[in-house]
């Protein structure tokens, strides 16, 4: 029902939107030559034109909207790609969807194949005069062999008759098709049918598995038919698959056919009984050619125009509930577009866009499921707030050395069992955390811990890179000294640093830290050194007549220069550092939006992918706003210097 | 406004085509397998005996894990999986993917797939619930995280209170040797030996045979190959069975195996001397009612997705 509504009212604001942009064009004053930036202003009517293509094309392509205005239609579809499955078989045969015939195809490549082998008989040095006609005699025999299956008048009657059997099997069954009350159904069975349906649940649930609270993979196409018409399909594709094992059984030996391959097999035999050891390349041609008659015996050769009947009642049958789906088929052109539904045996399947592409619906509920701490993914929440003692703030800022250096020993339990605290044993609890006070909350988290990667990162980036580049932009020796070991770091990808860096700083947050510490150091150098060179020159001058110290250029001219720059460099390195942090998380990790997005992908848990790149895009949106509020609240005179 | 309708719909159209799952008629059989797993049948891979044997060129291509065989096999680019693990297996038709088993590769016991533990954390068997609470390396979602489930079943020790990492072999065998993780669950010959240079296996191939911890590896097949080739893939089958067979007297060529799994033949034979190639009626019955079965019952799969009609029995 949401979806209905939400593609509808997507529908009606596009055309909305549409409508009063061009009207609006009309109406305006056209006094703005073209280039003139005032022509790109204002246009809100055209984001909402652009939010809800996005929109609709997800929603088009994840198949919601079939879900949404046909729920039935997955179930019904399953039925119809049973019967497709059961006739791949068969249709395979024939030119329905291929080019040609199995059988022409098959005598193709192998003519081709015995061609082959002839060449390189007569090419081959390792085998003599005499064996090469002996050879080259038995792959005559080997190609002789195809004109038995082929030669209609050789074919067995009880060949023929099971064909026409399975012909006639084929053209029943199309009858029946048509008829209105096919397949016949009992109460009894129909009974249990409705039973079956009450149980399988709708098109695609999501379940949470009860007890351990992980969210299983259930995208699920109901199986059992639940319609009429599904039944109708249902119920020919079992009739169909028996036909269709039935051919397959089916071989088109004649007699004739039999003691040719059985004389020829024994001859190759003894001939390589006879060979000695010497003659191993021969022997080798000999199963080679033994090979290719095994295929020839096995493969389904028939007479050209045996089959022809069977082709007919095959197409017939095609054609019939092609047209028995009726609108069914639209449905499954239109609104499941880039693949459809396809059976496997026990169950159905969405394959195409469908199966990668999460519908938003269900994205959104595994979403919420995903956003309950309780939930979380494997056990720890995207981002909740834990209660945390201050005590361990205290304990990891203190040094634990502290302790060590007081005067005496630690505590030794008494011959009694009893530990008595001393003075060096308190310092020893403070230092260490191991005490109670007020508690705050701190968040954690998979999105938290993501969050804290890229902002120590930048952190550090920015407190080093910003004075070792205004130093640089200032300074002869720094400049030379810093600068061949920055232009030779600076142009390698960061991720390229990633296996190395966790094989050194470990798989902690130490190394994902420093990685993206690299990243953003590059950048905001650059960006400082550029900032504090590109100072103009006059502005120095005018603070130095004004008796200006060193120190206050640098703090009141220079600094305030170089900030438009080295807020853009924060810009870049934040997308920089969101790029390299996701791999470096597929690297190795236990938290962590790339961690989760890795470990989903092993499952094949698509919607938790996509909630990854949603969540990643958001966050990448919400540094990139906060950062474009600071540069025009702190820097009101960028661009205008 | 003509044109952008057109546009959409002409758009839309060319992208309803080119996604489509697109699998051309089987002018050749594509094979996904592993590097560093060796096994009989790639001696036929080097000599081209199964290009003979199918009639059509046979195109291998290594892949590093199971679950990325299945995508390559949903992708429509690979036709049958070679060696997939069973655990990828199972994740696979948990979430309706219509391949099928139809053979099974190898059984194996903890040679080729095992936990090591670092010398320098001195855990052993003995004293291995002092893992809970650190660090521990596992590719999930791969066979190795099933032997790390039924280890940690053997030895009593709680997987829930670990930290386990999400590492592939390679990563975390080198974490292991940097001491980042107290314990590494990995398979590879190259792998296992890096991890085994700095530690030693929690428990010995022999305890973990005793404890009916086993590995599975299977040959997997997308339905669609299987219903339109079905003489193809009876072949293929065939073709490694014939090598097992081989193998089983003796009289596999070693040197070109370890050039096919680009490992050296001492190494090679260390490998395969804990993988078991089972006969065409060992296969069935493991496949019917015996270890695969059980294995396939225990991780809750879905029925009707093994196929034993294919073996050649």
């Amino acid at each position: 029902m949401l979806t209905q509504s939400i593609t509808i009212l997507i529908l009606v604001s596009i055309v909305g939107c549409i409508l009063y942009g061009r009207r609006l064009i009309k109406t305006e004053k056209v006094d703005a030559v073209f280039g003139n930036p005032e022509r790109a202003k204002g246009g809100t009517h055209w984001i909402i034109v652009g939010g809800s293509a996005i929109l609709l094309v997800w929603l088009y392509y994840s198949w919601d909207i079939a879900k949404g205005f046909y729920p039935k239609s997955a179930n019904e579809l399953c039925q119809v790609a049973k019967i497709n499955e059961s006739l791949l078989g068969l249709k395979y045969q024939f030119p329905i969807e291929e080019r040609e015939f199995k059988s022409t195809s098959i005598i193709k490549i192998e003519n081709k194949n015995l061609g082959k082998i002839t060449n390189e008989i007569q090419n081959s040095q390792g085998v003599n005069a005499q064996q090469k006609s002996t050879l080259i005699g038995f792959v005559n025999k080997t190609s002789q062999l195809i004109p038995l299956l082929t030669n209609e008048n050789l074919m067995e009657m009880d060949t023929k008759i099971k064909i026409k059997e399975m012909t006639d099997e084929l053209r029943l069954l199309s009858s029946n098709f048509q008829k209105k009350d096919y397949p016949f159904e009992t109460s009894a069975a129909k009974n249990e049918r409705q039973i079956a349906i009450s149980e399988q649940g709708d098109w695609g649930i999501t379940k949470i598995q009860s007890g351990t609270g992980s969210i299983e993979n259930t995208i699920e196409v109901p199986l059992v038919p639940a319609t009429n018409k599904g039944l109708k399909f249902h119920s020919a594709a079992e009739e169909l698959t028996i036909i269709n094992d039935k051919f397959f059984k089916l071989r088109n030996h004649n007699p004739q056919f039999k003691n040719s391959i059985k004389q020829l097999k024994e001859d190759i035999k003894i001939y390589r009984k006879n060979l000695s050891d010497a003659d191993e390349v021969a022997s080798d041609y000999a199963k080679d050619i033994v090979k290719i008659a095994r295929r020839i015996e096995y493969a389904s050769i028939y007479p050209p125009s045996a089959l022809n009947e069977m082709q007919n009642a095959i197409i017939e049958f095609d054609n019939l509930q092609k047209a028995e789906q009726g609108g069914l088929r639209l449905v499954d052109i239109f609104l499941f577009p880039a693949g459809t539904i396809v059976s496997s045996g026990t169950s159905c399947s969405e394959q195409g866009s469908g199966r990668w592409l999460p519908k938003p619906s269900d994205t959104l509920n595994k979403f919420i499921l995903m956003s309950k701490p309780s939930v979380g993914y494997k056990n720890i929440p995207l981002l909740w707030i834990d209660m945390m003692d201050v005590s361990k703030i205290i304990g990891f800022i203190l040094p634990d050395w502290i302790a060590d250096i007081l005067p005496g020993d630690y505590p030794v339990h008494s011959s009694d069992g009893v530990v008595k605290q001393n003075f060096k044993g308190q310092v020893l609890k403070v230092v260490t955390g191991d005490f109670k006070l007020f508690k705050i909350p701190v968040p954690y988290g998979h999105i938290w811990d993501s969050f804290l990667r890229v902002f120590l990162g930048l952190v550090f980036g920015i407190l080093i890179g910003v004075p070792l580049g205004l130093f640089m932009g200032l300074n002869r020796f720094a400049k030379g000294f810093f600068d061949p070991l920055i232009e030779l770091y600076r142009p390698v990808p960061p991720l390229a640093w990633a296996p190395l860096i966790i094989s050194v700083l470990g798989i902690d947050n130490t190394g994902k830290v420093f990685l993206l510490f690299m990243v953003s150091l590059s950048i905001m150098i650059i960006s400082a050194r550029a900032g504090a060179s590109g100072t103009q020159l006059s502005k120095i001058h005018a603070a130095h007549s004004l008796g200006a110290s060193n120190k206050q250029i640098l703090r009141y001219v220079i600094f305030p220069n170089s900030l438009p720059e080295i807020l853009t460099g924060i810009r870049v390195a934040v997308g920089m550092c969101w790029g390299t942090l996701v791999a470096a998380e597929f690297l190795a990790g236990t938290t962590g939006i790339g961690f989760v997005e890795n470990v989903a992908k092993k499952y094949f848990q698509y919607e938790v992918i996509w909630i990854t790149i949603f969540i990643m895009g958001m966050l990448g949106l919400l540094f990139d706003v906060t950062l474009r509020k600071i540069i025009d609240k702190t820097i009101p005179w960028r661009g205008k210097g | 406004m003509k044109k952008i309708l057109s546009f959409l719909l002409g758009s839309i159209l060319a992208l309803n085509l080119t996604i489509s799952v697109a699998n051309s008629a089987a002018n050749e059989v594509r094979v996904a397998y592993f590097l560093e797993w060796p096994s009989p049948n790639l001696e036929d891979m080097q000599k081209k005996n199964f290009a003979k044997a199918l009639g059509v060129p046979v195109k291998w291509t290594n892949f590093t894990n199971g679950g990325a065989m299945t995508d390559a096999m949903l992708a429509g680019d690979i036709d049958i999986s070679y060696s997939q693990g069973l655990v990828p297996f199972i994740n696979a038709v948990k979430s309706k993917a219509p391949i099928k088993l139809v053979d099974i590769a190898m059984e194996y016991g903890m040679g080729g797939t095992t936990c090591v533990t670092s010398n320098a954390s001195g855990i052993t068997k003995a004293n291995a619930t002092e893992l809970e609470g650190k660090k521990v390396a596992v590719p999930l979602g791969t066979m190795a995280e099933y032997v790390f489930d039924e280890s940690m079943k053997v030895v009593g020790a709680d997987r829930g209170k670990m930290d386990i990492i999400q590492m592939d072999p390679e990563e975390g065998a080198a974490a292991l040797v940097s001491g980042d993780v107290v314990m590494s669950c990995l398979f590879g010959g190259n792998s296992i030996k890096a991890a085994t240079a700095v530690g030693s296996r929690l428990l010995t191939v022999q305890e973990a045979r005793d404890a009916g911890i086993l590995g599975i590896d299977i040959t997997s097949v997308t339905t669609k190959f299987m219903k339109e080739n079905p003489g193809m893939l009876r072949t293929f089958i065939e073709v490694t069975h014939e090598a097992n067979d081989r193998y089983r007297s003796g009289k596999s060529d070693m040197n070109s195996m370890s050039k096919a799994s680009e490992m050296k033949v001492a190494d090679m034979k260390e490998t395969l001397s804990g993988f078991k190639f089972l006969t065409p009626a060992e296969t069935k019955q493991s496949m019917t009612k015996g270890n695969l079965d059980a294995f396939l019952k225990g991780m809750g799969t879905p029925r009707g997705n093994v196929d034993t009609s294919f073996l050649p029995l």
